[in-house]
């Protein structure tokens, strides 16, 4: 930007007239844009890259500070309307006028990226209080979050000199989707009252970090001091790539520990049933086995007397009436003979010895199926995941047990929790939120010869700009605004400091390749 | 065995036509008789003339002639002291005073004051797991359980899971019958809609996981049933097993107990399967080791053989042969799905990546129908007709009926069915069995 004093450019230009022989110069000089060439990402303090950063900023400051030769016939003469925040026109409009500006009451206006894209081409001059603006001024005053925002202007610019037709895009111009349903033709004067209305978004300080910053300095040259916006874009970047490493290095440790304990202590406690000769207390079944006599000619004599009492009459059929029974002779008659085992079921059998079911603590305190089930789960499920069992202990489990084999269609299915959409698909329902918007509808270039501003037609594509340092839409977004366009492809305006790259999403179907 | 206390008073009577004895029981004996095995086997009439007796827990009518048939092995036991006829020659008659019967029925007082306990608390009955090798008289100690129960005025339920010897349907198979009235002297409980699974052979070693599972399935069902049939619930279940006692067998016991979540477990005549159940059943369960009867005859192979074939008979013609008519028809193979439960074990090298060998144990696995099928008996799924997607559902679904192939047609596509119903098949799904069924007679 030009560093130079208000008054003294206004003098000048009152006053001086210029030479033939400066004219000459003035035309022949070069109007290239310098090319901003590789980026050095790291300085490394050689004499060679301080020398080319030098040489490039000296060819920016030169192209910006140089001064501006126009003819005073060519230039349109224009009012910077600060409550309406447009320029209305004053002198007949130029060549322009066919793709730029709108018409209201009898009177031209201008938007005010228009007017600055215009001032910096030279084709129209704007005066504010009776005094003329320089392009500083132009982009101080035009530019805020209420008509369009420096990375919008520095994509609207970009478009523009490429050769594209850029308008402003409003939400309502878009038909809804019971228009579209019921195939209405489309309104004819829509341009001219999308033209009129005034920008409804306001964004809010919800959005991202930059924009809200972004917003603060706007308002400030906005109210008068003369921010210099240019080093703003180059503070940004560091920001956000700070964040990941201190979240990442938690997960690992706190795997192991829980789940070490808890298989340690289970051999322990088995241990100590094995050693102690009492019997652990157990939980009380439901059945009261001493009240209710089983002949059970395996138990000991003690508990179980050679003699059993005669049953109670009424639990037998028929009323029968029968004597005691005498249990000792069928002791002796059980089968006690021996089973030959292969050592290999010896030693089994050895190992189920070791675990003995009635010595275990745990299972003595279940007092039924339910409980001793739940107990043989838990034991299950601590022993037989091996070394992933921490994944297995908490409340978020993996999504497959790999020793479940099911197909692999199903697999996938299952896997697949985030399940593939399209753009399109319940974006309806989707509110509109201000962080997300549609800027310009773009038209191509070889649709000036016979574009019509009242008419324009369907736009080639529409314009999102957002920012490197700001958020990456998320899927929300993405739908939402492909949804408030409708058939017309959305593009992402990315802005880097004044690097512009475009990105766009579309449906597309992975390819699946699975038998089942 | 102890035929010693033989005090019968044995005394020509004249029937004509037939040779007939008599035998005065006195009080808690039985009579044990034996009717000759094979073909064209005089059949023994069996009659009541005074006091009270039963067979296997069923009462007999006094005056009312029973006939069994050849193979058959009866103990007649009395509480009070009766006398009875015996009408032809049996292979083997005496009496004996060496019963178990009074342990049996303190086992039932106590499970009856189970089951009263039950009823007063509103809790479900107790289940009894009856476990002991083969030949020990399991069904019998079943049967007789079951019999005093509904003779108490319960309904119990009676889980038949020796796949070998059914006592519910045909042999390769579990069922699940609810009892409501005692077993008849001659034919046995009547099978009126059991629940049975398919399992598909004689032993449950040739696919253990499949016999687990299905236990498992019986389990469910049973337990269903109990939460709306308060009479079932305390009823309570007894559960018949087979006589693999070892290694996997054993295993399938323990999972059986769990499935079902029994209560008492009985174990007959085996000391050691007594202390290794004590030992691998948690405490609240009552294990109890009961004597066998010196009355039981060990079977031999082809003893059980028959039994099976004459079992599948019954499916088919009734009790006797006489009372059914099966239907004989024709079906196309392309009306029907054939399937085998259990694909032949494969290497673990050439399993898919985190595939254990068990899984292939309940894969479906088609059948193409052929020669080779000529005798086989197929279960007829309930499963519905469904495609692909209902395959999964059909090894854990009912059966509905069985079928056996007669002959096959592969030129014109065809196989001829004994059915026991008309044509058509209620179901396309057919499970095959290793079992085969020749009908000779």
């Amino acid at each position: 930007m030009a560093d130079q004093n208000k008054t003294d450019t206004d003098l000048k230009f009152y006053n001086e007239v210029l030479s033939p022989s400066q004219l000459f110069a003035a035309r022949s000089r070069s109007h290239k844009i310098p090319v901003r060439g590789q980026k050095d990402f790291f300085p490394d303090d050689s004499d060679e890259q301080r020398q080319r950063l030098e040489q490039s900023l000296n060819e920016h400051w030169s192209l910006i500070s140089e001064e501006r030769v126009e003819k005073l016939g060519n230039l349109v003469k224009a009012t910077w309307i600060p409550s309406e925040k447009i320029v209305e026109l004053q002198s007949p409009a130029g060549k322009f006028w066919q793709t730029m500006g709108f018409s209201a009451g009898g009177k031209q206006f201008l938007f005010p990226e228009e007017a600055l894209y215009l001032m910096e081409c030279g084709n129209v001059q704007v005066f504010y209080q009776e005094l003329p603006l320089s392009i500083q001024d132009g982009y101080e005053k035009f530019l805020s979050s209420s008509t369009v925002r420096l990375q919008e202007y520095q994509v609207f610019g970009h478009l523009k000199r490429l050769g594209y037709l850029v308008h402003r895009f409003h939400p309502s111009s878009e038909t809804s989707s019971y228009a579209k349903q019921l195939n209405l033709p489309q309104s004819r004067d829509r341009a001219g009252k999308q033209l009129k209305r005034k920008r409804s978004a306001s964004p809010t300080a919800t959005s991202s970090h930059t924009e809200a910053q972004e917003e603060s300095t706007a308002d400030r040259m906005e109210e008068d001091t003369c921010g210099q916006e240019g080093q703003e874009d180059k503070k940004r970047p560091e920001s956000h790539l700070t964040i990941s490493p201190e979240t990442s290095s938690t997960q690992t440790t706190t795997a192991s520990p829980g789940n070490k304990g808890g298989v340690r202590t289970w051999w322990m406690e088995d241990d100590v049933g094995e050693r102690s000769d009492h019997q652990p207390a157990s939980a009380a079944s439901r059945w009261d086995f001493s009240s209710i006599s089983f002949p059970d000619l395996g138990s000991s004599r003690e508990r179980l007397s050679s003699c059993l009492v005669s049953p109670d009459p009424s639990l037998l059929p028929g009323a029968l009436a029968v004597g005691v029974c005498d249990v000792d002779p069928w002791r002796t008659r059980i089968n006690l003979r021996d089973v030959k085992m292969s050592s290999k079921e010896q030693m089994r059998e050895e190992e189920k010895r070791r675990h003995r079911l009635d010595k275990d603590i745990e299972v003595r305190r279940c007092s039924n199926w339910a409980e001793y089930r739940q107990l043989m789960e838990r034991r299950q499920g601590r022993r037989s995941k091996g070394r992933a069992t921490h994944l297995w202990d908490g409340e978020v489990t993996p999504l497959h047990d790999p020793r479940q084999p099911i197909p692999t269609g199903e697999l996938l299915d299952k896997i697949s929790v985030i399940k593939s959409t399209h753009l399109l698909e319940g974006a309806s329902r989707l509110q509109a939120s201000d962080e997300w918007r549609i800027s310009f509808n773009v038209y191509q270039p070889d649709t000036v010869a016979d574009f019509k501003k009242s008419n324009p037609g369907k736009p080639y594509t529409r314009m999102c700009v957002c920012s490197f340092d700001g958020p990456v839409p998320d899927l929300r977004a993405i739908k939402q605004l492909a949804f408030q366009s409708g058939d017309v492809l959305v593009v992402f305006a990315v802005v880097d400091c004044g690097d512009i790259s475009f990105y766009t999403f579309k449906d597309f179907e992975l390819p699946t390749d699975v038998f089942p | 065995m102890a035929t010693e206390g033989v005090e019968t008073t044995s005394e020509e009577v004249p029937v004509p036509g037939k040779f007939s004895t008599r035998y005065d029981l006195e009080k808690e004996t039985e009579l044990r008789f034996e009717v000759e095995s094979g073909e064209a086997v005089e059949q023994i009439e069996l009659e009541l003339l005074t006091g009270m007796a039963e067979v296997f827990g069923s009462e007999l009518n006094r005056n009312k002639k029973y006939t069994f048939g050849a193979g058959a092995k009866i103990a007649v036991f009395t509480w009070q002291g009766c006398s009875v006829n015996l009408y032809g020659k049996p292979e083997v008659a005496y009496v004996s005073k060496d019963t178990p019967m009074l342990l049996y029925l303190n086992t039932h007082a106590a499970l009856e004051q189970m089951r009263r306990q039950a009823e007063r608390d509103n809790e479900r009955g107790p289940r009894v797991m009856v476990v002991g090798p083969t030949d020990v008289g399991k069904s019998t100690v079943c049967r007789l359980l079951l019999s005093y129960a509904v003779r108490v005025g319960r309904r119990p339920t009676l889980v038949e899971l020796d796949v070998g010897q059914s006592g519910v349907s045909v042999p390769g198979t579990v069922s699940a019958l609810c009892i409501e009235r005692p077993a008849d002297v001659e034919e046995g409980f009547s099978v009126q809609a059991p629940l049975v699974y398919h399992f598909g052979s004689t032993t449950p070693g040739t696919n253990i996981k499949l016999y687990n599972k299905l236990t498992s399935c019986l389990a469910e069902v049973y337990s269903q049933r109990c939460e709306v049939n308060r009479k079932a619930s305390v009823g309570g279940c007894i559960i018949n097993t087979c006589g693999w006692v070892k290694g996997s067998g054993y295993q399938a016991l323990v999972h059986c107990a769990s499935a079902f979540e029994v209560d008492v477990v009985l174990v007959l005549d085996h000391e050691r399967l007594y202390n290794e159940l004590k030992r691998d059943l948690p405490h609240f369960v009552r294990v109890v080791l009961l004597p066998k009867s010196g009355g039981v005859v060990e079977r031999s192979k082809e003893c059980r053989r028959d039994t099976r074939d004459e079992k599948i008979r019954e499916y088919f013609y009734g009790f006797r042969g006489v009372t059914f008519y099966p239907f004989s028809y024709e079906v196309r193979f392309s009306d029907v799905r054939i399937y085998k439960i259990g694909a032949p074990s494969i290497p673990d090298s050439c399993l898919p990546l985190g595939m254990s060998q068990d899984d292939t144990q309940l894969k479906l696995v088609p059948v193409t129908p052929g020669r080779d099928l000529t005798y086989h008996v197929l279960s007829v799924s309930s499963a519905e007709d469904g495609e692909e997607g209902a395959r999964k559902g059909i090894v854990e679904s009912p059966v509905c009926g069985f079928i056996v192939v007669t002959n096959v047609d592969t030129q014109t596509q065809v196989m001829k069915v004994l059915s026991p119903a008309p044509r058509p098949l209620p179901r396309h799904t057919l499970l095959i069995m290793d079992i085969r069924f020749m009908d000779s007679k």
